[in-house]
């Protein structure tokens, strides 16, 4: 389309993004499950007639956008052009396609104009329940984790295939949320077609591939000129993870090689036994995500921004599993994947990127039965720790990252389940020290409500293993959990007499900078507000803090405490 | 002698106290008179600019303070003293556990890729918040009991501390409230000092992240708030003023004094929901019920969608954004507010070309100083003001009715360094881009938040106001699929007529869950006519007459299982059993309209009951007063070709670039003239401009017409 100037070319551009918003908010409106219309676990994109992804809504999840725009493709082998018809609907769970676990189902529509497909929509979100073994990371196989759906149709000319719903509805914990969250992802795409529609009609358009060629190689030319700002070389680090039954090496070399990128992950583990394994698609995507926000936040995500992007990962490694490997807990280590990067790219991007984050985000699901009814209840909470100091700012506590993942309010959480949540508190001295502190992690304690057993299936991590510092920053705390106070496999389902509590304490962010340059009065600030102790100022900055108010008071206002200067002074003189 | 009685208080009058201006309205309802004042806000002291302007308007036109019936009063008071962190010295008490709720939030982000994210600060910093022990349940049962001696201590301490409102937010006091209640009476015993708001009585719904921020922020302002409003109700009484002194509400109600010093958080945002009740006013009265507002200025656009004569109403908001556009980067309000999206898109918004050699406009504005390049001072950025020059929808000569002449070579060169060039394309082009992806960004955000709100937006006629909005009100209309364009007469005078196009209305609902099968009739009866009956008394201890008064009755629906409902009209009348499939087809019907396909074959229930209890719709005949039509020419077809005053040049892109284009005199355009678009329509604040081929007539109420096909 060489009439396409840039002006047209914007006009038509944020459309595109408008549209995919305004599937986004019709998903969340029609959702069944919490998870997606109170966590937004989820995504949603327009793509072109040859299955190029060329615009994403706001939000979402890294983990459901660039899966999504990968399974696009194994749609259009399964399904060509010609073998589909007005009203057809496809979907699929299978995690080697498209997100990495069977609980992600991802719904395709084609637009039809006349008789002709003009685009796709696709979005993907996470099912309730998906049968198998409750969401965790116990299975030795794919096939224990619940319900795999391959490429099908979920809508015939416009009626539901009932048969797919029945075997869905007989296989899950939640059939009518599950249910009603496939209709919802129906509606979401049929939502984005409309408006598609419009738009063509209003611009006069035939097709909107040459609109999406050239919205894809100026996406692919911005992402370039970032990268070629980088000095070339190769930058390599690692990360541990937990893992299962022994921890898990991720290992990264980035090579930038003038305007590409190469990821490569040779070296790290082998694939695991257990449910944490990693399919490629997975690994790409939180990759790819992780470049794009160092190298070119401010341009729309899109098929030409993965194009520069070359992820490798050995095959049989935990980074790309091979079948029937189990997967439902991949999260657990492809959240990892950004904070390795950034660890890599630090010394080629001075100034830019953060420490490392408690990264995984925590999912714990619970079970039991409500004591009037007999009634089995199920309930997924999302848990997050702290984010990495910055160069000019702190880390943010109780943040998500790498995930966009929303928490779920105590009070919303009581009432879909039998179960208390005893406290939900910032944990004092778990953001790293550094001259930019990192974010705090969080202390959270569940208890039962009901008479009979529960069941908690906590899937965290980072218990082992800390999140980094960056130049000279300290790592952040690690992350807990306990039953009865002890610590315990934090992968693992466990049943529990009624009386038991549940710790769950994500970790926190690295610092950023020596502790040393710490601003005394900023260390003074976090002490008054309690997000760092008196004997951590003066443990891990050298600043000594004096309280000056009544020992017994409850009340502890900023004029009750000063900064020991002469002390300082001589404590910090002792650090390097 | 004896003087001659004063003639019976029936005046009715609006004031706004804005960032800049206090304007004030005053209205004769029997005549449809008014008369307008405006004076610079006095921050220190708000109260003295109420009684200057006051006293300047009603003076000179021969008017009384005693003479004033009812007294409408908004203030944006409540927001600035958030924003600007001026508010009471607060503490926060929460259940064990909880203190940091407010810190922890939504734990997302609202930008995904942003490294150096920022998440807003709450208005209770952490050493100020304090965990009681205590716990309720979801049920409402008492797992651990308010430790009384410790709140008892607590309470002394922040008094002797000078610690001045308290804020009380403990988990499922929505669903029984005891443990708060006695909390408050332990601080009110040994701490009188302290302001306490309760979370049960200010905002008593789930979510202890946004109940308790709302709480706060109702605390840390009533200080403020009361001291102002009584200040002013006592210069009120000494200037003679005996009728009722209302505040307009955030949600477009209005409340007495006594409410609004209660519940001060009910005030946030009571200015910008003005503009959109007189949209409402001018639509009713011209018989568009269905509508979507669009007012834009020097920098921001306002959109709000009426529907069914009603203005939508959100149940949350956000105060203080990090990023003023993006949403989740404010503190959360739970609060019923007129629901307005604001765009950075406005006159002074800048054009450049991004790293993507794409061009973008705004959100960084030229604000009034320097203004846009065409204004001359000093303004070296091109914006869309100087684009509207170039492409002959200003006129340089006439612009605020001749009172500021334009420089339009200014405009072009800025247009054409900052923007042709880099881009490879003439001035022309670039002005037309400019304005055309301005346009856009609002259509964008006005679609989406459309449907956010399960509305179709090629239902809703656009009304355009506010300086900016009918130069691009056309564009916008198009892109959207809007089925017609309005643009009323005296578009400046719109905010303040607001305050008195409400009604005197009360809201209510009860959350009464209930399958649609199975639902219990007469219970779902009795609670409509509870509300109506509470309606009715509130309205008529309020001075009106039991005749006048309506009530409108809503069911939210949704299928068993989903987290959003969707409003549906109820019929007039006792409800019963057989109405169960009208109502489901109607559910139905609105559900396919908004999201294309049915749900899954699952029971639908009702979750809320609706009533909203209004007196008469106030009558307003402004625009008569505003016309300065002298010609008493009447003739529709006559006062078109008097109204013709002459063509220009004007930039349409259907017209394959420039085209000459008849320029009409806003003020003498009569009710039923029609012509056809290409056409430009002035007066002195705004200017229409309407595209080619299209079909513009006057109605009654002088408004702008454009039918879009």
């Amino acid at each position: 389309m060489s009439s396409l100037n840039p002006i047209q070319l914007e006009v038509m551009w944020n459309r595109l993004l408008s549209v995919a918003n305004e599937q986004q908010v019709a998903l969340m409106r029609t959702a069944f499950s919490t998870i997606v219309r109170e966590s937004q676990d989820l995504a949603c994109g327009v793509f072109d007639t040859r299955g190029f992804m060329i615009a994403q809504s706001l939000t979402g999840t890294p983990g459901h956008i660039n899966p999504m725009a990968t399974g696009a493709k194994h749609f259009l082998h399964a399904y060509p052009p010609e073998t589909l018809r007005p009203g057809d609907v496809l979907v699929t769970n299978d995690p080697w396609m498209t997100a990495g676990q069977v609980n992600d189902f991802t719904v395709m529509t084609p637009v039809f104009r006349g008789q002709t497909i003009v685009g796709y929509f696709a979005n993907c979100c996470h099912a309730p329940d998906i049968g198998g073994r409750v969401l965790s990371a116990e299975a030795r196989e794919v096939y224990e984790e619940g319900l795999r759906v391959p490429i099908m149709k979920l809508f015939d000319r416009g009626e539901p295939n009932h048969e797919l719903l029945k075997i869905v509805r007989a296989n899950v914990r939640t059939p009518d949320e599950t249910v009603g969250d496939l209709y919802a992802q129906t509606s979401c795409n049929a939502v984005g077609a409309r408006s598609l529609l419009q738009m063509m009609d209003e611009f006069n358009l035939e097709s909107i591939d040459p609109l999406a060629d050239e919205i894809i190689s100026r996406s692919e030319r911005a992402m370039r000129d970032g990268i070629r700002q980088l000095p070339n070389g190769r930058y390599s680090h690692e990360v541990w993870s937990d893992g299962f039954e022994e921890p898990i090496r991720i290992c990264v070399t980035v090579t930038i090689a003038d305007a590409d990128i190469y990821i490569d992950f040779a070296g790290s583990s082998p694939q695991s036994s257990r449910g944490i394994n990693v399919v490629m698609n997975y690994t790409h995507g939180y990759a790819s995500f992780a470049m794009k926000a160092a190298v070119s936040p401010e341009v729309p995500h899109n098929e030409g921004a993965f194009r520069p992007v070359h992820v490798t990962a050995p095959a049989g490694s935990i980074l790309n599993c091979k079948e029937p490997a189990a997967v439902a807990s991949r999260h657990l280590i492809g959240h990892f994947l950004p904070s390795a990067i950034f660890g890599a790219l630090a010394p080629a991007l001075p100034g830019k990127l953060m420490a490392g984050s408690a990264d995984p985000i925590w999912l714990n699901i619970y079970r039991g039965t409500w004591p009037q009814t007999g009634k089995p209840s199920q309930v997924t909470v999302f848990l997050v720790g702290g984010t990495g100091g910055r160069a000019v700012k702190d880390g943010l506590n109780t943040t998500g990252f790498p995930s966009g993942v929303a928490g779920v309010p105590a009070e919303v959480i009581e009432t879909l389940a039998p179960v208390v949540q005893m406290q939900r508190t910032l944990r004092t001295d778990s953001g790293g020290a550094g001259q930019f502190r990192g974010g705090l992690g969080q202390a959270t304690q569940m208890r039962s409500r009901g008479a009979d057993q529960w069941s908690v299936s906590p899937m965290v991590d980072r218990t082992q293993f800390v999140a980094q510092g960056l130049e000279g920053g300290q790592p952040g705390a690690l992350g807990e959990f306990k039953i009865n106070g002890e610590s315990r496999q934090p992968k693992m389902v466990y049943w529990m007499e009624p009386d038991t509590t549940v710790d769950l304490n994500p970790p926190g962010g690295g610092g950023y900078g020596a502790p040393g340059q710490r601003d005394p009065q900023a260390v003074l600030a976090d002490v008054v507000n309690g997000y760092v102790s008196i004997e951590g100022a003066a443990r891990d900055y050298g600043v000594v803090i004096r309280f000056t108010g009544e020992l017994d008071s409850l009340v502890r206002l900023p004029e009750h405490y000063a900064v020991d200067a002469a002390a300082t002074q001589e404590l910090r003189s002792t650090f390097e | 002698m004896t003087k001659p009685p004063e003639p019976s208080p029936h005046y009715r009058v609006g004031v706004d106290i804005g960032g800049t201006f206090t304007d004030l309205i005053v209205v004769d309802p029997q005549t449809g008179h008014f008369a307008i004042g405006k004076v610079l806000t006095t921050p220190a002291a708000p109260s003295a600019a109420v009684e200057a302007v006051l006293l300047d308007t009603l003076t000179p036109n021969g008017m009384t303070t005693g003479q004033v019936q009812h007294l409408i009063h908004g203030t944006t008071l409540v927001t600035n003293a958030m924003i600007e962190r001026k508010g009471a010295r607060t503490a926060l008490l929460t259940t064990q556990g909880f203190r940091d709720s407010i810190e922890i939030g939504r734990e997302n982000r609202y930008d995904l890729y942003d490294l150096m994210l920022e998440q807003p600060r709450p208005l209770v910093p952490r050493h100020l918040r304090f965990d009681v022990p205590q716990r309720t349940l979801a049920t409402g049962e008492t797992l651990v009991e308010l430790d009384e001696a410790h709140v008892a201590r607590l309470a002394q301490e922040l008094a002797a501390n000078g610690l001045e409102a308290v804020a009380v937010v403990f988990l499922h006091s929505f669903t029984n409230p005891a443990a708060e209640r006695a909390a408050r009476d332990v601080i009110g015993r040994v701490a009188p000092s302290l302001r306490v708001s309760l979370s049960s009585d200010v905002a008593p719904e789930i979510r202890e992240f946004e109940r308790a921020s709302t709480t706060i922020a109702n605390v840390y302002v009533q200080e403020l708030v009361e001291t102002y409003l009584h200040g002013l109700e006592e210069r009120l009484r000494r200037l003679g003023f005996t009728g009722s002194f209302f505040l307009m509400l955030s949600s477009g109600g209005i409340a007495t004094v006594e409410t609004a010093s209660r519940f001060p958080v009910r005030l946030l945002e009571s200015g910008p929901a003005a503009g959109a009740l007189a949209a409402t006013a001018y639509g009713n009265a011209a018989g568009y019920r269905n509508l979507l507002s669009f007012d834009m200025g020097g920098t921001t656009a306002k959109l709000c969608v009426i529907s069914d004569g009603q203005p939508l109403i959100a149940h949350d908001f956000e105060v203080d954004r990090v990023y003023r556009f993006k949403k989740g980067s404010g503190l959360p309000i739970k609060m019923p507010v007129i629901e307005l999206i604001e765009i950075g898109a406005g006159g002074g918004s800048i054009a450049r070309v991004d790293a993507l050699g794409l061009l973008k406009v705004g959100p960084d504005s030229a604000g009034a100083d320097p203004g846009p390049v065409c204004y001359g001072n000093g303004g070296a950025e091109p914006t869309v003001t100087d684009a509207n020059l170039i492409l002959g929808y200003l006129d340089p000569a006439y612009f605020l009715g001749g009172r500021m002449a334009l420089d339009l070579e200014g405009a072009r060169r800025a247009v054409k360094q900052k923007i042709a060039d880099p881009l490879g394309l003439s001035i022309e082009e670039a002005a037309w881009g400019i304005y055309q992806i301005v346009s856009e960004t609002m259509s964008n955000a006005a679609r989406v938040h459309a449907l956010e709100r399960g509305k179709d937006p090629r239902r809703f006629p656009l009304f355009a106001f506010g300086g900016a909005g009918p130069m691009h009100a056309y564009r916008l209309a198009l892109s959207l699929g809007s089925p017609a364009l309005l643009a009323p007469l005296g578009a400046g005078v719109m905010s303040t007529v607001g305050f008195l196009s409400a009604p005197l209305s009360f809201d209510f609902v009860r959350s009464w869950p209930s399958q649609l099968g199975q639902m219990d009739w007469a219970q779902a009866n009795a609670l409509l006519a509870e509300m109506e009956g509470e309606g009715q008394a509130l309205l008529q201890a309020s001075g009106v007459p039991a005749t006048q008064i309506t009530h409108r009755r809503a069911a939210d629906m949704r299928y068993v299982g989903q987290g959003h409902e969707i409003p549906v009209p109820l019929p007039d009348g006792p409800l019963h059993a057989d109405l169960a499939l009208q109502l489901l087809a109607e559910f139905e019907r609105v559900y396919q309209e908004l999201y294309e396909r049915l749900g899954p074959p699952v029971p639908v229930e009702v979750l809320n009951w609706r009533v909203v209890s209004s007196g008469p719709q106030p009558e307003l005949r402004l625009q008569t007063a505003i016309n300065t039509n002298d010609e008493s020419s009447t003739d529709a077809n006559a006062s078109v070709s008097t109204a013709r005053k002459g063509e220009r040049q004007a930039y349409f892109p259907e017209c394959n670039g420039y085209t000459n284009t008849p320029i009409y005199d806003r003020y003498r355009l009569a009710p039923g003239a029609t012509f056809n678009g290409p056409a430009i329509v002035e007066e002195r604040e705004s200017t229409v401009i309407v595209g080619p081929g299209a079909n513009c007539r006057i109605d009654e109420q002088l408004n702008l017409v454009v039918e879009m096909n």
